[in-house]
């Protein structure tokens, strides 16, 4: 009985409120939502995938999928925890180059990825983009003092130049596939200097230069096995770390002495 | 095989690093020396931050001494109370060392100490070398004999605060000891060095050191020393890199008893000169890398931490 009232209130209100809400569904993923840095650790992929379903009303009055002409676009946009940096600049000292001058970068990513199913121009506005800060010359960068325009675009660029040297910084426009504009795919690389800590992972669907939905997925990223031990070990209690460095090393120095008395007799 | 070092944080073929260690081991091993001044630039070639090369491979010159003093120690090649006072000031100049690197390292300005560090020190030492042995070369050829007698009293002879050293059967000033020690600290906080290129020929000309109990005391006093520079470097700026300390002593272990062998088939002079030539190239390869424009002037460091 009170099923049959649900379904006559929800007809009622359908048609009270006749336009049909068209909204996109998505539904996104990591392959894994955990990176462990291990001791064989020489950078890894991660595969970023996810469904796209419109919900429109049909010629016959029902609810269904349609897939013809819609053109979606997707950017994924995958950053590490951010932190202040600081970019130094070599000038020369009489024969030598030295680092003189040096800018505070603040809150900036030590990982930042960025790959779309277009170049990101034809997908979204300047605008849309500099807000998302999809695309490496998105990025919002402050410093921390105030500098002088061109002074900070050579720093910026300084910094850019550094950061995707190290592979830390990569934008591969037009990679992401879309599947019959359902299924979409990414794929990301990480090298193994990548930093550790929380990462995000926001994908972005547009159509029509349009930006209609965003999801974001958290990552992490942190050192395992023995790597983690060491690591911790050593950051966190310093000083028990350098007397166990040291008794590890005469104990591998006097067993290395010992072994080479035994061979050579 | 890929590995990834926990400190260092970069991912390195371990075999690389194990040629590298077996490398530099194996002309260790060849001409007695301790091989830090070429396994630090080395690391630092092939993508370790400059600092962690520093702190480990200090790491690594305590294992590599510790069984070279051993075994001096059993032939009684070592003068305890001459390696005790070298300790003392081997620890003031390491804490020195370590306190000058420190504040270089947040300044952005380490690099560039290391590397000036290097040019001077090896250009100088290597430099002397080339010139010392060229002509005890052309000497023997001429066949001169190189003189011999009593020394002569110098400078060092007139400092206060004499002490005994039975060992050495030396009545020296302690300044001087402690001195040398001190500017050997320095040298393996900012330089990954033993310093034993510089201690031997300072024990031999300005001590006077007997020739047998040179190398073990150097040996004895560099074993602390670079156990201090790996604590005060663990504590200041966690740049200690046990994992790639071990796999480059692995190689070293093992080149050192090869370089040995073939070190011996070798003349002194012979020895010297190449010893000279190649503490002369990595010398010149780092003064071209400060003075050669950069390809690239912006260096980036992440703010607050010490990496």
């Amino acid at each position: 009985m009170r099923r049959i009232i649900l379904i006559i209130t929800y007809l009622i209100t359908g048609f009270l409120f006749s336009q049909p809400v068209m909204a996109e569904r998505m539904v996104t993923d990591l392959s894994r939502h955990i990176i462990e840095i291990t001791s064989e650790f020489s950078g890894t992929q991660l595969l970023i995938f996810g469904a796209i379903e419109r919900d429109v009303l049909l010629d016959d009055g029902a609810r269904g999928i349609v897939v013809e002409g819609m053109d979606y676009d997707v950017i994924v946009v995958v950053q590490s925890a951010r932190h202040d940096m600081i970019v130094r600049r070599k000038e020369q000292v009489g024969p030598i180059w030295a680092n003189r001058d040096s800018l505070t970068l603040k809150n900036v990513p030590g990982y930042y990825a960025v790959t779309s199913t277009r170049p990101l121009n034809q997908i979204l506005g300047e605008q849309d983009l500099k807000r998302l800060e999809a695309g490496i010359e998105n990025l919002t960068i402050n410093f921390a003092k105030p500098v002088p325009q061109a002074e900070g675009k050579a720093y910026r660029d300084g910094f850019i130049r550094n950061m995707k040297a190290k592979d830390l910084y990569n934008q591969q426009e037009g990679t992401v596939s879309v599947l019959d504009d359902i299924l979409f795919r990414a794929i990301l690389e990480f090298p193994a200097n990548m930093p550790v800590g929380e990462y995000k992972v926001d994908v972005h669907l547009i159509r029509n230069g349009e930006l209609l939905l965003s999801e974001q997925s958290p990552l992490e990223v942190g050192k395992a096995g023995l790597e983690r031990l060491i690591y911790n070990f050593a950051h966190i209690y310093p000083a028990s770390y350098g007397i166990m460095a040291i008794v590890v090393a005469l104990f591998a120095g006097w067993l290395g002495g010992f072994l080479s008395r035994k061979m050579s007799g | 095989m890929q590995t990834y070092l926990p400190i260092a944080e970069v991912s390195i073929n371990i075999f690389l690093l194990l040629l590298m260690g077996g490398g530099v081991g194996f002309l260790s091993g060849m001409f007695g020396v301790g091989g830090g001044f070429l396994m630090t630039p080395i690391l630092m070639f092939v993508g370790v931050p400059p600092a962690v090369s520093v702190a480990t491979v200090a790491n690594q010159i305590t294992a590599a001494s510790v069984s070279g003093a051993l075994a001096h120690a059993r032939r009684g090649g070592i003068d305890y109370k001459m390696g005790g006072v070298m300790i003392v000031g081997g620890l003031i100049g390491s804490f020195f060392g370590s306190m000058i690197f420190t504040i270089l390292k947040s300044s952005g300005q380490v690099d560039l100490l290391i590397s000036l560090a290097y040019v001077l020190f090896l250009g100088g030492i290597g430099g002397l070398m080339f010139v010392e042995s060229v002509r005890s070369i052309l000497r023997n050829r001429r066949g001169d004999k190189p003189k011999v007698g009593r020394r002569h009293r110098t400078w060092v002879d007139a400092l206060p605060f004499k002490m005994k050293f039975k060992a050495s059967k030396l009545y020296v000033s302690v300044l001087m000891p402690v001195s040398i020690g001190a500017l050997v600290g320095v040298l393996t906080a900012v330089m990954g060095v033993g310093g034993g290129f510089i201690m031997v020929p300072a024990m031999i000309y300005l001590l006077n050191m007997p020739i047998k109990v040179v190398i073990g005391t150097s040996l004895f006093q560099i074993t602390f020393v670079t156990a201090s520079v790996t604590f005060l470097h663990s504590v200041n700026t966690q740049t200690v890199d046990v994992l790639l300390a071990l796999i480059l002593l692995i190689g070293a272990v093992i080149g050192a008893q090869l370089g040995a062998k073939v070190g011996l088939k070798l003349k002194g002079e012979q020895l010297r000169i190449l010893l000279a030539i190649l503490v002369l190239t990595v010398c010149s390869k780092m003064a071209l890398d400060l003075v050669v424009t950069p390809d690239e002037l912006y260096s980036v460091t992440p703010a607050g931490l010490i990496h």
